[in-house]
């Protein structure tokens, strides 16, 4: 069976559910059961059943779930409203103010979940009702938060990098630190455009506090101190072995607990509400995540993926030109699979090829991060944009449209890494 | 033209690995394109605990796994991961030639043929601190990750502790799992030798992978194809246990490079655990039963 | 019936939220016993069959909470005759593959079962016990859904719109 039309149908077959108001998991599935109808001669049902439940039941996908529920906890304390106090005096002289909540947020999030849905999902529950409520506005609000989300995967620990070193035979350590500067960088770019974007829309930007002396700065800093210490238990439980980054998350849960207890914001009726609420939500995802696992089975078995990776390694391009040719591969193949099922399904078949054109691997890894994170956010099937369309019930195609910056900004990221390399190699090779 | 589909839990660096797409080839040649094999390398087409179950429903033709996993379901299975029953590449040998007809019976019984088996390189303990005797395995966080590991640690008082394959190096890097028992090449993949010092070369099992093979897509086939793929079957046998020893010896080299010790077991710890492998043996054959004990003999007769 | 039904949803979901507490207690066991030198076997397992259970029974409950996202770009334009029969259509595709995934969630259990397929992990547990929850998960989500497709028919169907920052009260 022709390739292209193989994917010409599959691609047709997907809108066309989409676009008609089927439920987004239950798309995926449909798309899957066709493709694997059509163009394999695998029984369907029993492999989709078992792939299912082997994703659905995996231990590594545990953080997801408690992190969100320390999301609607925090959500029900007065933990937000009290970290933009704290941080307001801080931001303020900056273009763009509060805005950058959701990058710092997100970047001090993401040294302690490894996914990107996760840490989207946990600040977003934070900033967004807060941002809102200041007169921010929603375009600007919920696409820095959909970018800065991905920031999970690039800043460790991350799922990702840990399948990618396993995978391409990489050190896991030492890809953690070479997410480190990339990390900071980007969440650099992030901050920048915003600052950039106030600065052009200064009327939709709420106008600045009474300028604050230092020493008041300071003390308003105080109502930090909550969150530090949040921030502080779950890291360190990380980094002094209590706990590992998986179980970090229940860490964090029982810090939001105790917090929310100390504030007198628990009780039944607010605990009650967090547990449904984040189960709702975790729902969600994983009928999607169930959805997204079965196409995955489905894309392993037709061999698209694998097939076009072939075909880019069998052009004989130059390294620059390889990777110009990767990342538009990734790219396109992002807005159709999920970050992980991209690497697993296509890592065996590229790395001959990338080692060949004489590519770092520990490079090359880092690479692979910040394309996945842009398929975390391309429509239509984007996890961040998946989160952010059940936290405010906006339409995906708006949400893809104002996250749209951001995707580009890390565009801008993958040629500075190809012109700068030392970013992600230097701290790496100091170890 | 036939195609099948393996799928393969370990990366497609890892040596079991390679060798499979060396028999995949091999088939491919020797009937002419008849039968095409394609290697899902790194899970992903399935994970490690569902393959034989794919294998044995049809949802892939063919497939590889570590069949001691499968100890749960079938004592037997878990014979090559007793310590010290079987403690060479020589006696490993032994045990799967031992091993190979339960095994076909067992596998027949569920609708699949035993294609071939390759042993891992024999196992050895990973420590944060130097080992003298069991003694001073006491305490440690020792990291179970199945039946017969969290046994050991019960035995020797160290501490078990459940970390996944993702998190090992980490684990090991903050303290989470200060030892565990493993091979060389399994500590190379997930880079325990960036946090952890010495390696113990106890020899104590070497666990296989067997290639296992649906008994109706294998019928479907026309006897030339079965043959060529039997065949096969066979040298990727040869090929792949002398590549395991070849392997152990390079991965040992590589550990030491980066600045593992690699040591042989202090008398002491090597006679503590012969002690712990008798109590597992025995415990063993409790549970295996008469099965266990007609293996274990049929072994020592070889 | 609607009596019956709602309680089957909630019923769920309250198991659902239950195996939620269930994932939280299974992970901070792993990391007391550590602390504390004991140990119990196979928490990693409980812990991803508790993950398990707490997606698959709030399906129904989260549906009907029009908390499963889907584009209503199209559907959100359309009124009276054209936008029913879009939902009928939606409907019906969800209803059909609601059941496809019920149907082989209920074999993979039964399945499990027949072939006394055990987990490889420490907890050696019988895979049709945690594998029933994704059964029955997906049973009440076709119920769900068939539930739905009725109203619609009958145009009686609170059409939920899609209302802005839902959580974000
Ligand atoms: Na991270
Ligand atoms: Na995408």
């Amino acid at each position: 069976m022709n390739d292209v039309l193989v994917t010409t149908l599959l691609i047709v077959t997907l809108f066309a559910f989409l676009g008609s108001g089927v439920w987004i998991g239950l798309t995926l599935s449909g798309v899957a059961w066709v493709g694997m109808q059509l163009f394999s001669s695998r029984p369907a049902g029993d492999a989709m059943a078992v792939t299912v439940w082997g994703s659905a039941s995996s231990w590594t996908l545990t953080a997801l779930p408690l992190f969100i529920w320390m999301g609607e906890i925090l959500f029900r304390t007065k933990l937000s409203e009290s970290m933009f106090r704290g941080l307001a005096p801080w931001v303020s002289r900056l273009p763009g103010r509060l805005l950058h909540t959701n990058v710092i947020g997100c970047t001090i999030f993401a040294a302690v979940s490894g996914s990107s849905a996760a840490t989207c999902a946990t600040i977003g529950k934070m900033t967004l009702p807060e941002l809102g409520r200041r007169g921010y506005p929603d375009d600007i609000t919920i696409g820095s938060l959909a970018g800065a989300g991905t920031l999970g995967l690039l800043i460790p620990p991350s799922i990702i990098m840990i399948v990618y070193g396993v995978s391409a035979d990489v050190s896991i350590a030492r890809l953690f630190v070479a997410g480190i500067l990339p990390g900071i960088l980007l969440a650099g770019l992030f901050s920048g455009y915003l600052a950039v974007w106030s600065a052009m829309n200064r009327d939709r930007v709420p106008p600045p506090d009474a300028p604050t002396s230092f020493m008041e700065k300071l003390h308003e800093s105080r109502h930090l101190i909550p969150v530090v210490l949040l921030i502080g238990a779950v890291l360190g439980s990380i980094y002094t072995g209590v706990a590992t980054a998986t179980e970090a998350a229940a860490v964090g849960v029982v810090g939001s607990l105790i917090l929310s207890a100390a504030q007198r914001s628990l009780s039944w009726a607010t605990f009650r509400e967090s547990l449904l609420g984040a189960t709702r939500l975790y729902c969600m995802i994983a009928l999607i995540l169930a959805g997204a696992a079965f196409l995955t089975l489905a894309m392993g078995y037709i061999g698209l993926p694998r097939h076009l990776a072939e075909w880019v390694g069998s052009l004989g391009l130059t390294p620059f030109m390889l990777i110009v040719a990767l990342s538009v591969f990734y790219i396109i193949l992002g807005c159709f699979l999920d970050g992980i099922s991209m690497v697993v399904l296509t890592m065996g078949v590229i790395l001959p090829t990338v080692q060949a054109a004489g590519v770092d691997l520990l490079w090359f890894g880092i690479f692979i991060v910040i394309v996945v994170e842009m398929a975390q956010i391309t429509p239509p099937v984007g996890f961040n944009l998946f989160v952010l369309q059940g936290m405010t019930g906006r339409q995906i195609t708006w949400i893809a449209k104002v996250t749209m910056p951001f995707f580009f900004l890390m565009c801008l990221m993958v040629l500075l890494l190809w012109w700068f390399p030392g970013i992600a190699t230097w701290l790496p090779s100091k170890m | 033209q036939t195609k099948w589909d393996l799928p393969a839990a370990y990366p497609a660096s890892n040596f079991h690995t390679e060798n499979l797409e060396q028999f995949a080839k091999d088939v491919d040649k020797a009937t002419n394109g008849k039968l095409k094999i394609t290697v899902h390398a790194g899970a992903s087409l399935f994970k490690a605990p569902e393959i034989k179950r794919a294998v044995q429903g049809g949802q892939a033709q063919v497939g590889e796994i570590l069949v001691s996993n499968f100890a749960n379901e079938w004592p037997i299975f878990g014979a090559d991961a007793l310590p010290f029953l079987a403690d060479s590449y020589e006696a490993a040998e032994k045990l799967w030639k031992a091993q190979r007809p339960m095994f076909e019976k067992k596998l027949g019984d569920q609708g699949m043929l035993v294609l071939y088996a390759v042993a891992w390189p024999p196992q050895g303990i990973y420590s944060k601190k130097p080992l003298n005797s069991a003694a001073d395995l006491k305490g440690m966080k020792w990291r179970a990750y199945n039946p017969a590991t969290s046994r050991i640690a019960e035995l020797v008082g160290a501490q078990p502790v459940t970390v996944q394959a993702a998190e090992l190096s980490q684990a090991f890097a903050t303290g989470v799992a200060e030892s565990m028992m493993t091979s060389g090449s399994t500590g190379w993949d997930s880079k325990l030798y960036e946090h952890v010092k010495y390696w113990y070369d106890t020899q104590a099992w070497l666990p296989k992978n067997i290639v296992i093979v649906n008994k109706a897509a294998f019928n479907a086939l026309d006897k030339p194809t079965q043959d060529a793929l039997m065949k096969a079957g066979a040298e990727a046998e040869k090929r792949g246990w002398a590549t395991s020893r070849k392997a152990n010896g390079e991965t040992l080299e590589k550990l030491k490079a980066n600045g593992m010790q690699i040591l042989p077991p202090p008398p002491a710890l090597k006679a503590d655990m012969k002690k712990i492998g008798d109590t597992l043996l025995k415990e063993w054959l409790d549970k295996a039963g008469p099965e266990g004990q007609q293996l274990v003999d049929a072994y020592r007769k070889m | 019936m609607r009596r019956f039904l709602d309680l089957l949803y909630d019923g769920a979901a309250w198991l659902a939220a239950l195996s939620m507490v269930g994932v939280l207690a299974m992970v901070l066991l792993a990391i007391v016993s550590r602390q504390l030198n004991f140990h119990v076997p196979g928490t990693d397992a409980y812990a991803g069959y508790a993950m398990a259970a707490s997606g698959f029974l709030a399906l129904a409950h989260t549906l009907k909470r029009n908390e499963h996202i889907r584009v209503t770009l199209i559907l959100g334009r359309l009124t009276g005759r054209a936008r029913h029969g879009l939902e009928m259509w939606a409907l019906s595709a969800a209803v059909a593959l609601a059941a496809l995934f019920t149907f082989y969630s209920v074999r993979l259990a039964w399945v499990s079962w027949s072939i006394n397929d055990i987990s490889t992990g420490n907890d050696a547990t019988p895979l049709w016990i945690p594998q029933l929850t994704m059964a029955v998960g997906t049973l009440v989500l076709l119920v769900a859904f068939i539930d739905e497709w009725v109203l619609e028919l009958r145009g009686r169907r609170a059409t939920v719109e899609s209302s802005e920052a839902l959580h974000n009260e």
